[in-house]
């Protein structure tokens, strides 16, 4: 077991003990429904994510500016992060020792906190901004791509390991 | 030959064998099975959403039609095949799976509602292209929505079902 947070098992045991998430676990179908609007947000989360940085490598959306697909796909981007925490935190708090046993669910924590602050500080003003150095771009953009991909992958990997 | 038959036959092959009992090959094609879904649902999405007159007002409908297709044609190759080792690894589960049969059920209905639009929309394409669509285009773009939302919404009921 990966002991990144040490001394978190109370708080975790806790999560499971708390009103929220023993209603998430004993209603029948309640997981899977708040599930799928986290694939939901996943969803437009990371083909938002994806469409505004594949335009600054010039693939994809080429009739659109990126400083004018940032400003489109950003209230997206934004609406995807709220719906994700808020589906997120429900299925964790249902199964939280699960969570606390899991190899995956650290690590996407860990990128998570990355990813939503990357986006908050760099990438949401650099997009915007017209005529910003196009390395810099690129390795921003590509930066941006792996941050949320490691986020699903690890977040795909926390039923299994 | 039945069609459970051959499913049958499909869950006795090598392959088939080898992916059941691997740790990794499910959870890996699964991964890719949900990042592919993000870069055909959103595109798909927000080209639904242009018929519906309710993001991107001011680009015509074929500009944006131009800059997401091959973003949906895309995602949709990448989710058509990790979808059939998905399937290929657990046949008579989804074969006997009624939210499997109701998502197949969905995908055909998502194929005739794309062609008929197809077929029908050139018609006068250009009298709605640049300003507000008529009844009938919003009517193939919140089916299409609705049907897509839905396929997700099995998919993911498949795996608790």
């Amino acid at each position: 077991m990966l002991n990144w947070f040490p001394g978190s098992l109370p708080f975790f045991e806790w999560c499971g003990r708390t009103a929220i998430g023993m209603a998430v676990r004993d209603t029948i179908w309640a997981f899977p429904f708040i599930e799928t609007f986290h694939l939901l947000a996943l969803a437009s989360l990371l083909g938002s994510v994806l469409l505004i940085n594949m335009r600054v490598f010039g693939i994809g959306m080429r009739q659109f500016s990126v400083p004018q697909l940032a400003r489109m796909l950003d209230p997206w981007i934004l609406v995807s992060i709220a719906v994700m925490l808020v589906s997120g935190i429900l299925m964790a708090m249902s199964e939280p020792i699960k969570c606390y046993e899991s190899y995956s669910f650290p690590i996407k924590m860990l990128f998570l906190g990355i990813a939503i602050v990357y986006y908050f500080t760099v990438q949401r003003k650099f997009m915007v901004s017209e005529g910003a150095p196009p390395i810099r771009g690129k390795v921003a953009a590509t930066l941006g791509i792996l941050l949320w991909a490691v986020v699903s992958i690890a977040g795909r990997g926390i039923p299994y390991i | 030959m039945s069609l459970l038959s051959f499913f049958q036959w499909l869950e006795a092959t090598p392959w088939s064998i080898t992916m059941r009992e691997s740790e990794w090959i499910f959870p890996f094609i699964e991964t890719v099975h949900v990042l592919a879904l993000s870069v055909m649902l959103f595109p798909t999405a927000l080209m639904d959403l242009r018929l519906l007159d309710l993001v991107m007002r001011r680009e015509s409908v074929s500009k944006v039609r131009s800059q997401l297709m091959p973003w949906i044609w895309s995602g949709f190759a990448a989710m058509i095949v990790s979808g059939i080792f998905v399937l290929w690894s657990h046949p008579v589960k989804y074969y006997n799976s009624p939210f499997a049969r109701a998502k197949a059920v969905l995908l055909v209905l998502a194929g005739v509602n794309a062609i008929v639009f197809e077929l029908t929309a050139g018609r006068d394409a250009a009298a709605w292209d640049q300003g507000l669509t008529p009844l009938r285009v919003k009517l193939a773009g919140g089916i299409s929505l609705l049907i897509w939302i839905s396929v997700v919404v099995m998919g993911r009921a498949i795996a608790y079902g």
